[in-house]
């Protein structure tokens, strides 16, 4: 997991794949990332080659929490199997998704 | 370890057959062997991705919520190719529960009420051509009941799942 700040909004890379293992990894530095830094995230899925209910779950409660304290969550850049899952899972109707970072940017700013 | 907690793997016939163990380890060990399967089937990436979505989510929440920690439960899994079709089967001796029996989660409406928890037999059913469960008979030298979930994916083109 990679994170940078760019225009005021947190940026996270993720790479890998979101399964049971994956997730466990990740979720808790994933969170502790974007919820209290107290601004807008967008999350690169470019590199992510598997999204597991786990992964959902994840996506969900951070959102919620970032939503919380009155900030936004954006995915972009999903690649083929993790944009199934998200749509299969209608993730689009409670978390913002978008095709490109800047986009994505666009969005977490709106 | 996951290399433990696959038990035996074998291919006879073009049908792959899994014994795993009572451990969420089993997932990764278990999805390399399947993984080596797909391959060979020559199955399109978005197939495999359904099928290795689907053996995460079942055999996952047979060890969370079918098997008690500690225990030498068993998942029996065999997967093979039959007209048009990913058939996968997963056996646990674990608790007696019809996961198709619960109902699924509401759809996504509002970030603040959204399950997080549940989600993923409805996964499962979603990506799946169709589920069936059954329950009865024993492993051999065993004594509980089985539960056997059957599910089934199509292998020709992919059509988008249906939105919940």
């Amino acid at each position: 997991m990679q994170v940078t700040t760019i225009e005021g909004i947190t940026r996270v890379v993720l790479d890998g794949r979101l399964d049971t293992d994956g997730v466990n990894a990740i979720e808790l530095s994933f969170t502790a990332t974007i919820v209290p830094a107290g601004r807008p995230a967008i999350v690169d899925l470019g590199a992510v080659t598997f999204l597991a209910s786990l992964g959902v779950r994840m996506f969900i409660s951070t959102a919620r929490a970032a939503a919380g304290r009155g900030n936004t969550l954006v995915l972009f850049k999903a690649t083929p199997p993790v944009a199934e899952i998200i749509d299969t899972m209608g993730l689009g109707e409670i978390i913002a998704i978008a095709g490109t970072e800047d986009e994505a940017i666009a969005l977490a700013k709106a | 370890m996951p290399a433990k907690l696959l038990r035996a793997a074998a291919v006879d016939g073009g049908v792959l057959t899994m014994v795993l163990g009572n451990g969420l380890g089993a997932i990764a060990a278990g999805r390399v062997a399947l993984a080596a399967c797909c391959d060979a089937w020559g199955l399109s990436p978005a197939v495999v991705n359904r099928i290795e979505v689907i053996f995460e989510e079942v055999v996952a929440n047979i060890v969370r919520h079918g098997f008690a920690p500690g225990y030498a439960q068993e998942i029996h899994v065999a997967a093979q190719l039959a007209d048009g079709f990913a058939v996968l089967r997963f056996e646990d001796d674990g608790v007696a529960f019809d996961p198709l029996a619960v109902a699924p989660p509401a759809p996504f409406t509002s970030l603040a009420e959204a399950a997080v928890g549940g989600l993923g037999i409805p996964m499962v059913r979603r990506l799946a051509s169709d589920v069936v469960y059954a329950a009865g008979g024993c492993f051999d030298g065993g004594f509980r009941p089985v539960n056997r979930l059957t599910v089934r994916v199509a292998t020709g083109a992919i059509s988008p799942a249906p939105p919940s």
